[in-house]
């Protein structure tokens, strides 16, 4: 077996009531890693076509790849694969927490777990023992999250439901500690398998090729981290929630249901404010990670709580006009309780308050008002009264009441909190991505717009090439599984030490801006290189990655979900936005929206795929991608 | 005309204020002359801390300095940090 991987996948039948060990498929492990691409392969393989995402017959897998239970910083995660209930094609998310590191120490790398289960049930593992639990939960039933978690005890490693994901709230997540595996409705997969927990221990210990050299290289990088502008200064002063004064300066942070991109009072939600004011309590990160990108926050009657992140800050602070620290902390405390996607969860909301302000629906939800906002999370999480449809998502809700031009979704998963208007190159990504409308399946807007190298996001240079390297480059992160902040590190401390404005920034901008051709030529002859994400995964497996292995591997992975949801019924017809960010201008003096159609057809034939967005036969024989 | 003119958290801090409203400045460059005028006795607060930050007008980066750039009535110049986020 590869080293770095425990050599184990265990398949759990609920119905049945049976755990089996198998090895963990080599060659698969080769071509896709671990975590989302590994994932992705079984999904493919085990499920014909046209499954109902609910039935039994969807697996739920959980996945690790070979950095994960390594003491790498940001390497504790897991990866969750499963046909979506909130867009019917590829569902994927990943979670911090510390599950990941239970599933290795417990010697696997792969849960699948299929059927339903009569009653609500959880599961203990026991890796060391091979034994696997089928205990009765309907004890825990309807517990939020954190009291789920806490019932269990400590000892055990964690993934849990809260009632969100019993109820089949459609983006309902799986929490582990107090982190969240929040999109693509994974949560509900898991609560209509009746599957409330799942508890995991063990004491193996991860085979590295060159433990020695790991280590040595592992404690370079953490000192790299330490020292870096993102990671180590502002990620972890501020959290996330420092980009809150960013998109607002750029007109990116969405208001009022995308209808702006700036809100006056924003600053009152950002990171340097939590901090000047004493509000973040104490950082709080995944296991093992010197990121500690988390807050701790107070909410009154819950006491010291994880704090929000700028997603929930954004999604549900200024989208719905709102930007009193407290009662977003408030609700994002109920969110993570009751197991809901803050982003979905705050698309949905602000679209029903669209809805209201057009006289299209009486939601009794209005922009820049609080009332009604907790008591409407709590019914959609118990799926009452309008909550019901709230709870199936915003797609679903414009297919019902109307309003599809405003319903900020992409295949079904609502829109996350930077507006593509202000950051072209996320647009293509949030219109191509997989798995739907998110930012961390590449984070382009990162690279383009946000980050220290600004480049004009009212051209079109570099708007398709960067999304495509930033794609294949998350997908390969996201099967290590490595927190996707690691590739911020990938811009050098140099560059955000360049000053704004002077003759050394305006070169590097416009190198950067004007390096389209240069991408297409590396692509091509696979030779970007991501450092020490490849030295780290030679040094734990002992294969070779050569350059640009790892664009390849993240390519192979990006074709093989196109290809479950080409076979799912979703089509190039689907790689598209919402009509406000195409036709709707965001900014004074721009003209119309999103250029999107300029762009496609160049990153579909950058991709190798033909013009209806179909990967061609030859891309797939080159990537080795078998369907 | 009047634009206004926001300042980053830090400036802000420092400067006591979030935003100011700037009338008769025809671009970016006059903006930035009525708010250094504005902050007299703190300008090297002003300027060692604007130094550091982009500057974009109506959510748009003006390429970081184009100072000539034109203002029409309503707009919003803006000091913008890079920033990390997920
Ligand atoms: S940077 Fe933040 S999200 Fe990423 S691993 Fe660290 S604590 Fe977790």
């Amino acid at each position: 077996m590869i080293k770095g991987f425990a050599g184990r996948v265990l398949e759990v039948d609920l119905e049945a009531r049976t755990a089996v060990f198998r090895p963990l498929d080599e060659a698969i492990a080769r071509l896709y890693l671990g975590g989302k691409g590994y994932g992705t392969r079984l999904l493919y393989d085990l499920t014909p076509p046209g499954i109902d995402p609910l039935g039994p017959e969807n697996p739920l897998i959980f996945a690790t790849g070979p950095l994960n239970g390594s003491l790498a910083p940001q390497s504790n995660r897991f990866a969750v694969v499963c046909k979506s209930p909130l867009t019917g094609g590829i569902g994927s998310s990943a979670c911090g927490g510390s599950f990941a590191f239970g599933m290795k120490k417990a010697g696997i790398d792969v849960l699948v777990v299929r059927g339903r289960s009569a009653g609500a049930v959880r599961l203990e593992i026991d890796g060391d023992a091979d034994e696997v639990r089928f205990l009765d939960a309907s004890d825990l039933w309807g517990l939020g999250t954190g009291a789920a978690q806490k019932a269990l005890g400590k000892g055990m490693h964690h993934a849990v439901i809260g009632p969100g994901g019993e109820n089949l709230v459609l983006y309902a997540g799986i929490v582990s500690d107090a982190r969240i595996a929040g999109r693509c409705g994974v949560g509900a997969v898991m609560g209509s398998k009746r599957l409330k927990a799942l508890s995991i221990q063990g004491t193996r210990k991860l085979d590295m090729e060159d433990e020695a050299g790991f280590k040595k290289y592992t404690q370079w990088v953490r000192q790299v981290f330490k020292g870096h502008p993102v990671l180590g200064e502002k990620l972890r002063r501020f959290g996330t929630m420092g980009i809150v004064n960013t998109t607002n300066g750029r007109n990116m942070i969405p208001t009022r249901n995308f209808q702006e991109g700036h809100h006056p009072d924003a600053m009152g939600l950002s990171g340097e404010y939590l901090e000047d004011h004493g509000l973040a309590g104490v950082r709080s990160s995944c296991l093992h990670c010197p990121v500690a990108c988390g807050r701790e926050v107070e909410v009154p009657g819950a006491g010291r709580v994880k704090g929000p992140e700028y997603e929930t800050v954004g999604m549900m602070g200024t989208n719905l006009g709102v930007t009193d620290l407290e009662k977003v902390s408030h609700w994002n405390w109920m969110a993570d309780e009751l197991g809901l996607d803050t982003i979905s969860l705050g698309v949905t909301l602000g679209f029903a308050m669209e809805l209201q302000e057009r006289g299209m629906l009486e939601t009794g939800l209005r922009f820049g008002r609080a009332e009604g906002v907790a008591e409407m999370i709590e019914a959609i999480a118990h799926r009452r009264g309008l909550g019901d449809d709230l709870a199936q998502g915003t797609r679903r809700m414009s297919e019902k009441y109307g309003g599809k031009a405003f319903a900020m979704h992409v295949k079904g998963l609502e829109l996350s909190a930077y507006d593509p208007r202000g950051s072209y190159a996320q647009g293509v990504e949030y219109a191509t991505t997989n798995r739907g409308g998110c930012h961390v399946q590449g984070a382009s807007m990162y690279f383009e717009s946000t980050g220290p190298l600004t480049i004009n996001p009212q051209n079109l240079k570099l708007k398709a090439e960067l999304p495509v390297v930033q794609q294949n480059l998350a997908c390969a992160v996201n099967s290590m599984v490595l927190c996707i902040f690691t590739t911020y590190g990938l811009i050098p401390r140099q560059v955000h030490a360049l000053k704004p404005g002077g003759w050394t920034h305006r070169l590097a901008r416009v190198i950067f801006e004007n390096s389209g051709p240069a991408y297409r030529l590396i692509m091509g002859s696979k030779l970007l290189q991501v450092t020490w994400l490849d030295t780290w995964l030679s040094r734990i497996t002992g294969l070779r990655f050569t350059p640009g292995h790892l664009q390849e591997i993240g390519a192979r992975i990006f074709n093989l979900e196109r290809m479950y949801n080409l076979r799912e019924g979703l089509t190039g017809a689907d790689d598209t936005l919402p009509e406000r960010i195409l036709r709707e201008p965001l900014f004074k003096g721009m003209d119309s929206g999103h250029p999107l159609d300029q762009l496609l057809p160049r990153y579909y034939r950058i991709r190798g795929w033909d013009s209806h967005g179909v990967p061609l036969p030859e891309t797939l024989r080159k990537l080795k991608v078998r369907t | 005309m009047t634009v206004t003119l926001e300042l980053t958290y830090d400036m802000a801090k420092a400067l006591g204020t979030r935003a100011l409203q700037v009338e008769g400045a025809r671009t970016v460059a006059e903006a930035l002359r009525a708010a250094r005028e504005r902050f007299a006795g703190r300008e090297g607060d002003f300027e060692r801390m604007a130094g550091v930050a982009a500057i974009a007008v109506n959510g748009v980066l003006v390429a970081h300095r184009r100072e000539g750039v034109r203002l029409a009535d309503g707009d919003l110049v803006t000091f913008v940090k890079t920033a990390a986020g997920g």
